[in-house]
């Protein structure tokens, strides 16, 4: 164990569970933790990676972060080919730290757009393409159908296997901000501003107080676009002054490609309070309408652009669902979207190797990087040599700020908390308001509801009725 | 699933009676008895409640508290977790649990409010501790279904809308957390057993609207025949007894 650092007694101190893993490195970093790749021990998965998200204490003293807390909710609760994998929830009582670990995905889609950007604009194939697609919708259906609302959808969320049994699936990833959306205690906007800017939903730019599963269809959409041109579909500039969801920039960015929306197509526009409060600056530019079809390669008349314009449906009521586009004929036209979204089934065409995630081997599991300078890993590391199964670590470069699954978001929702705002108690699923009993256990209407009364008690149900099932 | 009870983790770890009502090895050499931890956790369940109005939380947060308080005795002893100590700490963590999140730094003071008694006292370092082992002893499942969710349905269908009747009904189904029902059937089986009570004793007749369902009525009626067992036994316990039961947990 020793040899994935050269720190010292760090092996001593390190908590039970985690011996069952090889640390390898630090892979992403965010607001409340860190990422990091390891590999399983045991001889039943030897080798077998595993992605360990630590969260870290809030420092304000409140426990577990709520968005640790969202994540283990809900990834305990579901399972889905295209839905990353919760695999142990581990806590170190020490430090007071959270860990998540999960089956660990070599690529993202942010990564493998950005390698063919910058691989001198070399298109994503239709097949590699109409695939993720697919499988990304796969999995949205089956959390739109348990009414769970991802609301973080953006390229680095969707995870892509790397070689392997399950080589080329998707896995969304990433549920800090997701919701049960049936029946929320408070508004869904309550809890602060989600979803990175350049994928958010018209409806949340103008402030929608109660949005839907919708929102994350807008931002497949935004994500099916960039697979075709390899660059976000509407990136406006953020403005980060003020905690809003009101991005005039970014609505501009939208309404330049797609018009403005009007009232005859958005009837509920209206009803948001920022079309109100912001007409001027909303209405107030016009523009031709450019149209979708100028800034996607794609022929009007093709299924591929149709089902992309369905997604960008500025109506959020008349929005494409994930099981409408599932049936669309996009997918029902060659080529046919495959498990291995990587690797075509035809023969002959170019399989791309992507790079894989780059790896910071100097940080340990306490965060803490060590006084050497980050140095490329690219020969003879440390590493590789005593590290079982640690194929692939020689390509890795340093990586990037803000990689995989770990998301910037602050959590204005908890900072605007308002204990006058909320009800008091009984009233929690009580839509009409009634005032409700705190219980009925008063001692005068005891009498009434006693045993020894006949089941029944005047309303004649037989004794014995057969059980109905 | 989240959404749908039938696939959810509350439905997979539903228990028998008999194993909800194991009076844990290290509490039964103090001499609790299982009356004793019955007692214990119907007081702990109204202390949630009381402390959830003092922090301003809806029902729905402690029903989700009480349930989480219930789960962790069904493998935790009461020696070890302190029942005033896991009480507060579990509506700490349904109120995440429920997108209610009370703040940390409030429930000592409220706790002092509500009880004067120095073996309430916790600090935010040690509610802070407690919910992560509170965690560990859910085992990471935090979903709870509750009556709640189907009630309103149910009282429509039923056509019940005498609101003294709804009121009675909402009652009944916030007096079930005082008993380990959550534990033991499926939420929509209690808020049947809550209309069913509520209907006999308002003389609103039911009967046919029963049939048409598609339950096991003789569940139904068990879950009944419970709460009204509860409601009997309820006038006869004392602050005395509590407080005896209590004692025995000294260490």
């Amino acid at each position: 164990m020793g040899d994935v650092h050269n720190r010292s007694n760090s092996n001593n101190e390190k908590p039970e569970w985690l011996q069952q893993y090889n640390l390898i490195g630090k892979i992403g970093e965010g607001t409340y933790g860190l990422v990091f790749l390891a590999k399983t021990k045991s001889p039943a998965n030897r080798g077998k990676s595993i992605a360990i998200k630590k969260f870290k204490q809030s420092k304000d003293g409140d426990g577990v972060s709520p968005t640790a807390i969202r994540e283990i909710m809900l990834l305990r609760e579901i399972t889905h080919e295209n839905v990353v994998k919760l695999v142990n929830v581990h806590i170190n009582h020490a430090d007071m730290s959270l860990y998540l670990a999960f089956d660990y995905a070599e690529h993202d889609l942010y990564e493998i757009i950005r390698h063919h950007r910058d691989k001198g604009n070399n298109m994503i194939n239709q097949y590699t393409v109409k695939s993720l697609l697919w499988q990304l919708l796969n999995g949205l259906n089956y959390l739109h159908s348990n009414w769970i609302i991802h609301r973080d959808l953006k390229p680095s969320n969707i995870l892509v296997m790397g070689d392997g049994e399950e080589h080329g699936v998707v896995k969304i990833a990433d549920f800090g901000l997701a919701r049960i959306y049936q029946a929320p205690l408070k508004a869904l906007s309550d809890n602060g501003v989600v979803v990175t800017i350049w994928y958010r939903a018209p409806e949340l730019l103008l402030g929608a107080k109660h949005y839907t599963s919708a929102v994350d269809m807008w931002a497949v959409g935004c994500i099916f676009a960039e697979l075709l041109t390899l660059k976000p579909l509407f990136q406006g500039a953020e403005a980060k002054s003020i905690p809003n969801p009101f991005q005039l920039d970014q609505l501009d960015k939208i309404f330049k490609v797609l018009g403005h929306p009007t009232l005859e197509k958005w009837p509920t526009l209206a009803s948001l309070p920022h079309w109100h409060n912001d007409m001027q600056h909303i209405q107030g530019h016009k523009y031709e309408n450019t149209g979708l079809h100028s800034v996607v390669p794609l022929s009007p008349k093709s299924a591929a652009f149709d089902l992309l314009s369905k997604m960008l449906e500025y109506d959020p009521r008349k929005r494409i669902t994930a099981a409408q586009a599932l049936e669309h004929d996009y997918f029902r036209s060659e080529p046919l979207p495959g498990r291995n979204a990587l690797v075509p089934s035809q023969p002959g065409e170019k399989v791309i190797n992507y790079p894989i995630r780059p790896v910071d081997t100097n940080t340990d599991f306490e965060g803490t990087t060590s006084l050497q300078p980050p140095q490329p890993v690219s020969s003879g590391n440390a590493v590789s040599g005593g590290m079982p199964g640690a194929h692939g670590v020689n390509n890795r470069s340093a990586p990037r700020p803000i990689p995989i699954g770990m998301q910037r978001m602050q959590h204005q929702g908890m900072a605007a908390y308002n204990l006058a705002s909320q009800a008091g108690m009984g009233g929690g699923m009580n839509p009409g308001n009634i005032p409700m009993p705190r219980g009925v256990a008063q001692p005068h209407q005891q009498h009434h509801l006693r045993r020894k009364d006949p089941p029944g008690m005047g309303t004649g149900y037989p004794p014995q009725q057969k059980s109905r099932r | 699933m989240a959404a749908n009870f039938w696939t959810s983790s509350h439905y997979k770890q539903l228990f028998d009676q008999e194993e909800v009502d194991v009076v844990h090895p290290l509490d039964k050499e103090k001499g609790i008895t299982l009356e004793d931890f019955k007692l214990i956790k119907m007081h702990m369940a109204n202390y949630i409640g009381k402390l959830a109005q003092q922090v301003k939380v809806r029902q729905r947060v402690v029903a989700t508290a009480v349930a989480y308080m219930r789960r962790v005795y069904t493998r935790k002893s009461m020696s070890e977790y302190d029942p005033r100590l896991v009480a507060p700490t579990c509506l700490y963590l349904a109120s995440k649990a429920e997108e209610s999140t009370v703040q940390a730094r409030l429930l000592p003071f409220f706790i002092k409010k509500l009880y004067s008694d120095d073996k309430y006292r916790y600090e935010i370092k040690e509610i802070l501790e407690m919910e992560m082992k509170i965690l560990e002893a859910l085992n990471y499942y935090l979903v709870v279904f509750h009556p709640y969710r189907s009630l309103p349905q149910f009282l429509q269908d039923a056509g019940i809308n005498d609101i003294t009747m709804i009121q009675l009904t909402w009652g009944l189904v916030n007096d079930t957390y005082r008993m380990d029902l959550i534990l033991i059937h499926p939420p929509h089986l209690i808020a049947l057993a809550c209309i069913y009570i509520a209907s006999a004793y308002r003389e609103k007749d039911t009967t046919a609207w029963f049939e048409e369902l598609r339950v096991d009525m003789n569940v139904v009626k068990n879950i009944s025949m419970e709460i009204l067992d509860f409601y009997e036994s309820h006038r006869l316990i004392t602050d005395e007894k509590v407080t005896a039961a209590f004692n025995k947990l000294k260490p």
